[in-house]
């Protein structure tokens, strides 16, 4: 089948029930999207599918035909996406692992409400965990990267 | 011969299917002939190419706290260097850096020791270095050494205007001697240390270029997933992989120790597979095993006779029988569990008669060791590649997850990456033990502290995870920081009571602190609420005659502004305690909403004597409050069948981001002390301190962890 990432169409022969995960990290060694739990709880692999912020551990692949994914990688170019340039500003991640998925849910808020309130900012990352705490700096950055 | 992937090839084998092999030329040249020196090599610990580029070989690794950048910090500012031009890698344990340090220290990461430990030693070489290098530029200028400066990655002579760049001096430095002695600069010379440069690993985790071991591929690789016992420490007597072999992708189905791994073209077919082996598991002697004959094991101990004992100081009898008032309280703590973000994986390969083994690891020489009995050679016969963990927090100390993937590699012939599961990362164990503690005080007439009883009860996680350093019974981690508490109260007793639970433990993030700051801290309030006195005015009363510990306390207390008065529906709590040499309070504001205590703001101060990266010891400070308030609220590994009961995040509750408080730090030090830790310190006495304050809110006592818990019954 025939995967849109990043901008680039890429062709897959894979089981259609296999998560996208997996497609990404094993198949296509795209590994900036991470495994932390399996069943939707964690948002260490957050993506987006056309434009929204979507769970790959829990998303079959087979759906996926004709959709626009986008990655970690392909958020913005060589890094400079305005969230990235704020979580280094705010000298965000500890252990690092779960801040891709942390970014793409912070940037599809973005996306959708330009001027986050905390009360927005809370709604949308609640769903993603940081075991080094990092929290307060995630919020912190994202206030950045919107101006706030 | 020996082989190490170097990082390019590392970026290759993750990225395409390139490999490139190349001995760093230091480690080469020291594997060679043991030389300490020769070109580029200035010291065991770096290494001068010749473009100027400066790579520190760094004994600790990076999960997160820091201590790499603070490395390269040091080392820029005895050196003279450029921290843009510093890189940092993790050697091999048995690379030539642990020649030059006094003691033999294992190899690893943990104990709050990465900076404190590190700080002299990597100051020696990074002079000597700069000694090399004038001693070489010295030369090439004609001018003698004393008139040279080494800065900004280069060595200048102030007269002339001329200066050399390091790269132009690396192969006539790595020549010189290195100097026995080498002056370090005035801590007033210092550019870095104090101050700080952004983290070195930061641009890397915002990209996604960030390679952890679950990213490694390797060519030929196949991915492999266990079956693992879901009783601890169990294993599998036979199984029937028939069906598992029958889907498409399957490459074998094999015997690990602990279960049966499935090795596929993919990590989600490895999975799926697994589930369609069927397996008979050992009987083992803890399948009757549950919480509730824990808690009963645990509480014999609070009155048990026999008990080895940490400290007895004065007549806590005569105290005991002359009190005014006397309090008693019992608490206890759950079995937790590490849960760092990265489950365990491990990358192994074999090429001809060695091994290399890439990890997530905290604790190379113990991982070594372990590998070296398991496939039955010498360990100069393996490669141990020490990969950033995606978080690590004590569980990547342990060497449980290696043995599986060295059998599955041997058994499949093939490179090959094991992983687990977030079920196995939580539900094989290697927890922070379940314990309890009962805790008793005499007062006099005037509410003062004449005695002080602290007995521990409950599982041992040294008996687990290094048994020789358990002596007559006694763990020293069940009464961790007990003995040396700086508080005044009269004669002393600190014991602990072992009691024997076969549930593989290891040290979690500030180890047996974590309980010992819950019981002793909540307690104090405890006895404040006897005497009638506030909380934060005993905690002065015992410490007075201490000033170090005094500041922290009150710098906590006036941060926070203890005697305004709070919002209504909000209360506060303190809590101090003093662990890996370093002196933290915390004060904690909490409210109740939607029947759910709420912990809105945390004040934290801490002493650790010298902080090297201001910045680095908030993100600890902040980051271990979010971890020990995570535990403290709601986090419990519950036994039943001698297994785990809760293994995925749906059950064993994170913090999460909309639940965690404001943290603010107040950051202080103490000149001439030894330096102490900041990366286990900042957790201990948050559960303490946001107990206390629920009680001011609420009237109840929280005696039991977690609080989510306690609160609901």
């Amino acid at each position: 089948m025939k995967l849109e990432i990043n901008g680039q169409v890429r062709e897959v022969d894979v089981d259609p029930d296999m998560p996208l995960l997996w497609v990404l990290r094993d198949t296509l060694a795209m590994t900036g999207t991470k495994y932390g739990c399996g069943i939707a709880q964690c948002g260490a692999c957050m993506v987006h599918v056309d434009g929204v912020a979507t769970r790959a551990c829990a998303t079959p692949v087979g759906t996926l035909e004709g959709a626009r994914i986008t990655t970690i990688e392909g958020l913005g170019a060589q890094g400079q996406h305005p969230l990235q340039k704020a979580w280094i500003e705010a000298q965000v991640p500890q252990c690092g692992f779960c801040q891709s998925g942390q970014i793409m849910q912070a940037a599809a808020l973005l996306q959708d409400k330009p001027k986050p309130s905390d009360a927005d900012i809370d709604a949308a990352m609640a769903g993603n965990l940081c075991r080094c705490g990092t929290y307060q700096r995630i919020r912190d950055a994202i206030r950045r990267a919107a101006g706030a | 011969m020996t082989v190490v992937i170097d990082r390019r090839g590392f970026l290759d084998a993750t990225g395409a299917l390139v490999v490139s092999f190349a001995l760093p030329a230091a480690t080469a040249r020291a594997q060679a002939t043991g030389a300490p020196a020769g070109p580029g090599n200035l010291t065991a610990f770096i290494e001068l190419r010749p473009d100027g580029h400066v790579v520190l070989w760094s004994p600790t690794v990076e999960m997160g706290q820091g201590t790499q950048t603070a490395h390269a910090m040091i080392i820029a500012d005895e050196m003279g260097a450029d921290p843009a031009r510093i890189s940092v890698e993790v050697p091999h344990p048995s690379d030539p850096f642990r020649r030059e340090l006094p003691g033999s220290r294992a190899m690893g990461s943990g104990g709050s020791w990465g900076v404190r430990y590190w700080y002299e030693p990597l100051r020696k070489a990074a002079a000597q270095a700069r000694e090399m290098l004038l001693a070489a530029a010295s030369d090439r200028l004609g001018v003698p050494a004393g008139e040279l400066v080494a800065e900004g990655g280069k060595v200048s002579h102030a007269a002339s205007g001329r200066s050399l760049g390091f790269g132009e001096l690396a192969a006539a430095a790595a020549a010189k001697p290195i100097p026995r002695e080498a002056a370090t600069r005035p801590d007033a010379q210092h550019k870095y240390v104090g101050k700080g440069i952004a983290r070195l690993d930061t641009p890397a985790k915002v990209d996604g270029s960030a390679r952890f071991a679950m990213d490694l591929k390797l060519p030929g690789m196949v991915y492999a997933y266990a079956v693992l016992s879901p009783v601890f420490k169990g294993d599998a007597e036979g199984f029937d992989a028939t069906e598992a072999r029958k889907i498409k992708g399957v490459v074998d189905v094999v015997k690990v120790p602990g279960g049966v791994a499935v090795a596929a073209d993919n990590s989600w077919t490895a999975m799926k597979a697994a589930e369609a082996v069927k397996v008979a598991w050992k009987a083992m002697p803890i399948d009757d095993l549950d919480s509730a004959k824990l808690g009963t094991m645990m509480r014999d101990g609070l009155a048990a006779q026999q008990a080895a004992v940490a400290k007895a100081e004065g007549e806590l009898n005569v105290a005991f029988a002359n009190a005014a008032k006397y309090v008693v309280a019992d608490y206890e703590v759950p079995y937790i569990a590490h849960t760092p973000m990265e489950a365990w994986n491990c990358t192994v390969r074999q090429s001809g008669d060695t091994w290399e083994i890439w990890a997530p690891v905290q604790n190379q020489d113990r991982i070594l060791q372990a590998a070296a009995r398991t496939l039955g050679v010498d360990a100069a016969r393996i490669r141990l590649h020490s990969i950033m963990p995606g978080g690590g927090y004590g569980r990547r100390l342990g060497d449980d997850g290696i043995h599986a993937a060295l059998v599955a590699a041997k058994a499949l012939g093939r490179p090959v990456k094991l992983f687990w599961k977030r079920e196995d990362e939580i539900g094989q164990g290697w927890y922070r033990p379940a314990q309890m503690a009962r805790l008793r005080a005499s007062l006099d007439a005037k509410g003062n502290m004449t005695g002080f009883w602290f007995r521990a009860s409950g599982p041992s996680m040294q008996t687990e995870f290094a048994p020789a350093g358990v002596r007559n019974n006694m763990d020293g981690s069940s009464v961790q920081n007990m003995a040396e508490c700086r508080y005044r109260w009269g004669a002393t007793r600190i014991d602990y009571a072992m009691r024997h639970v076969p549930i593989p433990c290891a040290p979690w993030r500030a180890v047996g602190a974590t309980q010992n700051a819950f019981f002793l801290e909540c307690f104090i309030d405890e006895v404040a609420q006897a005497a009638g006195k506030d909380p934060l005015a005993l905690r002065r009363e015992l410490l007075a005659h201490d000033a170090r510990a005094l500041r922290v306390v009150n710098a906590a207390a006036e941060r926070f502004g203890w005697d305004r008065p709070l919002a209504p529906g909000r209360a506060k709590g303190i809590a101090y305690f003093e662990s890996f040499g370093a002196l933290t309070a915390h004060v904690a504001e909490v409210s109740i909403e939607d029947r759910r205590p709420r912990v809105h703001r945390v004040v934290c101060a801490i002493d650790c004597g010298k902080v090297v990266m201001p910045d680095g010891a908030r993100q600890q400070m902040e980051g271990g409050i979010v971890m020990g308030l995570s535990a403290a609220m709601g986090e419990k590994v519950s036994i039943a069948r001698g297994r785990a009961v809760e293994t995925n995040f749906d059950s064993y509750p994170l913090m999460r981001f909309d639940e965690a408080p404001r943290v603010e730090v107040v950051l202080l030090e103490t000149p001439g002390v030894a330096m102490g830790g900041i990366g286990e310190p900042g957790l201990p006495p948050i559960s303490a301190a946001v107990a206390n304050a629920l009680f001011h809110l609420t009237g109840k006592r929280i005696r039991k962890l977690p609080i989510l818990d306690a609160m609901a019954t």
